[in-house]
C-alpha cells in the first residue's frame, strides 16, 4: 500500500498532545491533526505545532467521541499517511481501532521513541506486559501507533486555520449522564519522591503508615494495581504500573510490593528503588538498590521515626 | 439477546523465561483464561440472566488453545456454549490478525447483541484488540465499562473515564471491554465446573471464515531483555527493624538519595 509523507495525529477529548506532536514530527514531512470532540479541543490543538487542523465539527448534544470511529478510519484511509499517532486513553485506543481495522494494519504500543529509517518508521517498545524490548520496522503501508499523549501545548506562536469537514457520527448512542470526578490534582511524574504500596498492607487503615513515611520524606504516595483497583484504597490517578503511570523519581519505596514485572515496568527509571518486604523470595529484592526483608508494620514506622529524627 | 464474551486463553508473562537477548522461552508458562477475563464472563452472566439471554463465549489462537481443560475453564464460567477457532495460522498473530478472527466468528454466530470483552490481556497487556474488533464489526466500541444493564432497546453502559463517570444509552450492536474492577466476578462452583462437560463447543475452521489479510507488517529488528541488572540489591535482614532502617538511611544518604 502507498503511503504519503504525511504524519497524521487523532486527537479526541484532550488536548494534551505534546508527545504526539513530537513523535509525529520525527517520522513525517507534515503534521496533519484530526480532531474529535468539542471545538475548544480544535482549538487548543491549533496551538500545538501542527501544521493543519482538521476538525469534525462539534458533536450533537450528548453524542460520544467514539462515534466518529468510522469516519476517523475513513478519513486515515483516504489520506494513506505514513503513520498515524494516536493516545494510549480510552477515547484514543477505540479511535485507533477503527483506524487500524480499516488499514489491515496492527496497532504499536509500549512505545518508548520513535525514529524514520530512510521511509520507514521504527520503534523502540515493550512488549509482552513489559518482558522483553524491541526494535521494530512497520513496513507495507500506513504504521499506527498509540503514545502517552504528553502535556498541553504552550500557545506560542500563531495558531493554523481549523479545517471544519461534516462527518456522520455511528447512531445509537447517547451520553445521559457524566459525574464529574473530584480528583485531587496528582502530579506523580513531578514527584522526586515516591513511596509506593501494595498487596502486603493488610487494611485500609494501614495506609496511615505508609502516609507518614511519605510525609517524613517528603514524597507522593503510589500503589500497585490491586489497590487501585481491586480494593479501591488509593486513587487510580497514583497506580504505578504498565497499564498506570510511568515515572522516574530520585527515590522509589516499594512497600509491601512483590515486584511482578507488570508494576516494575512503570518505575524503570527510578535512580534508587528501595523495597520492604517479608518474603525474601519476592522478585523485588532483584529489582532493587536496597532492601529489607522484614515486617513493613515494624519496619515502616521505624523508617518514619529514623527520618523524622534526622530531619 | 445474544451476548459473545470474547476471551484469551494464554500464558502469564510473569512465568516465562527471557533470555539475555530478549527472546522469550515459555515452555514452563501454562495458558489459563486471562486475568481480566473473568469480568466480562460475570458481566456477561448478569446481563443474559436479566434478559433472558444467551452467553456464547468466543476465543481465537492456535491449535493449542483447544484442549479439554481449556474449554472446562471457559464453559464453568456462566457460558451456554463455547466457540472456537484454533489453527496454528493464528500463531504469533498481531492485535488486528485477531480481531479480525474474532469479527468473522461473531458474524458468523449470528445476531449478536453485545460483544463483551476484558480490560487487556495478560500477555500483551495493551487493552486493544477489543476495540479493533469493534472496528472490524463496523460496530460501536466502548472501553472502561464499569457496569452494563438492560436498557431501551438496548443496555445502559456506564464507563469510568478519567474525566468522570459517564452514563450512555446505547442501541444497536456494540462490542464493550470492561475495566477490570467493574465487578467481583464468582470462582467457578463444583456444579459449574461439573455443569462445563455437558454444554456444547463449536469449532471455526479458520479457512471458511472471511478474515483480511494483514496489509501492514511488521519487521523485528533486534530484541533486548531489560536490564534489570543494574540495581544495586544491598538487601539487609529486617528482624531487628531499627538496625536494620539505620543502615538503610546511612546508606540512603551517602548514596545522596535522601
Amino acid at each position: 500500500m502507498n503511503v504519503t509523507s504525511q504524519s497524521w495525529i487523532v486527537v479526541s477529548d484532550d488536548p494534551a498532545v505534546s508527545a504526539l506532536v513530537e513523535a509525529a514530527r520525527l517520522l513525517g514531512t507534515e503534521v496533519v491533526a484530526l480532531v474529535v470532540g468539542r471545538r475548544e479541543v480544535a482549538e487548543q490543538t491549533a496551538h500545538a505545532g501542527v501544521d493543519r487542523v482538521v476538525w469534525l465539527g462539534e458533536p450533537a448534544d450528548g453524542t460520544p467521541v467514539e462515534a466518529f470511529a468510522g469516519e476517523v478510519a475513513r478519513i486515515i484511509a483516504d489520506a494513506a499517511p505514513r503513520v498515524v499517532l494516536g493516545a494510549a486513553t480510552p477515547a484514543g485506543r477505540v479511535l485507533l481501532g477503527a483506524v487500524a481495522a480499516r488499514l489491515h494494519a496492527p496497532v504499536l504500543a509500549g512505545i518508548g521513541s520513535v525514529e524514520l529509517a530512510g521511509d520507514q518508521v521504527v520503534v523502540a517498545r515493550t512488549v509482552l506486559g513489559g518482558i522483553a524490548e524491541h526494535r521494530t520496522a512497520v513496513s507495507g503501508g500506513t504504521a499506527v501507533l498509540t503514545l502517552a499523549p504528553g502535556t498541553s501545548a504552550d500557545a506560542t506562536g500563531a495558531p493554523v486555520a481549523i479545517e471544519e469537514v461534516a462527518a456522520t457520527p455511528t447512531t445509537g448512542a447517547t451520553i445521559t449522564d457524566v459525574r464529574v470526578k473530584e480528583q485531587t490534582k496528582v502530579d506523580l511524574g513531578a514527584a522526586r519522591t515516591v513511596v509506593a504500596v501494595g498487596r502486603g498492607l493488610k487494611s485500609r487503615e494501614d495506609l496511615a503508615l505508609v502516609t507518614d513515611l511519605a510525609e517524613a520524606v517528603g514524597g507522593e504516595v503510589a500503589c500497585s494495581r490491586p489497590l487501585a483497583e481491586g480494593v479501591d484504597w488509593v486513587a487510580k490517578e497514583r497506580y504505578v504500573g504498565i497499564s498506570g503511570q510511568h515515572i522516574a523519581p530520585d527515590l522509589y519505596v516499594a512497600i509491601g510490593i512483590s515486584g511482578q514485572l507488570q508494576h516494575m515496568v512503570g518505575v524503570r527509571g527510578a535512580k534508587v528503588v528501595v523495597a520492604i518486604n517479608s518474603d525474601k523470595a519476592a522478585p523485588i529484592f532483584a529489582q532493587c538498590d536496597y532492601g529489607i526483608v522484614g515486617d513493613l508494620y515494624q519496619v515502616v514506622p521505624a523508617l518514619t521515626a529514623a527520618l523524622g529524627a534526622g530531619a | 439477546m445474544k451476548i459473545v464474551v470474547a476471551y484469551k486463553w494464554a500464558p502469564n508473562p510473569q512465568d516465562a523465561d527471557v533470555r539475555p537477548d530478549g527472546s522469550v522461552d515459555w515452555s514452563r508458562a501454562k495458558n489459563a483464561v486471562s486475568e481480566y477475563d473473568p469480568v466480562a464472563f460475570e458481566l456477561a452472566r448478569r446481563l443474559a440472566d436479566a434478559t433472558g439471554g444467551e452467553v456464547v463465549g468466543l476465543t481465537v489462537g492456535a491449535a493449542s488453545i483447544d484442549t479439554p481443560l481449556a474449554r472446562k475453564a471457559a464453559l464453568s464460567r456462566g457460558l451456554d456454549r463455547l466457540v472456537m477457532v484454533a489453527d496454528d495460522a493464528l500463531a504469533g498473530a498481531d492485535g488486528t490478525r485477531l480481531a479480525g478472527a474474532l469479527a468473522a466468528a461473531v458474524r458468523t454466530i449470528g445476531d449478536v447483541d453485545v460483544v463483551l470483552a476484558g480490560d487487556s490481556s495478560v500477555d500483551v497487556a495493551e487493552g486493544q484488540v477489543a476495540m479493533t474488533l469493534a472496528g472490524e464489526l463496523g460496530w460501536l466500541g466502548l472501553n472502561a465499562v464499569s457496569g452494563v444493564t438492560a436498557g431501551d432497546g438496548g443496555v445502559v453502559v456506564e464507563r469510568d473515564l478519567p474525566s468522570g463517570v459517564a452514563t450512555l444509552a446505547v442501541t444497536g450492536a456494540v462490542v464493550l471491554a470492561a475495566s477490570s474492577d467493574a465487578v467481583v466476578a464468582r470462582v467457578p462452583g463444583m456444579k459449574d465446573i461439573l455443569g462445563a462437560a455437558k454444554k456444547p463447543v463449536e469449532v471455526l475452521a479458520l479457512g471458511d471464515l472471511a478474515v483480511p489479510a494483514t496489509e501492514v507488517a511488521l519487521v523485528t529488528l533486534a530484541t533486548a531483555k531489560p536490564d534489570a541488572g543494574a540495581r544495586l540489591g544491598v538487601v539487609l535482614d529486617g528482624s531487628d527493624p531499627a538496625a536494620a532502617v539505620a543502615q538503610l538511611v546511612g546508606a540512603l544518604r551517602q548514596a545522596r538519595a535522601l
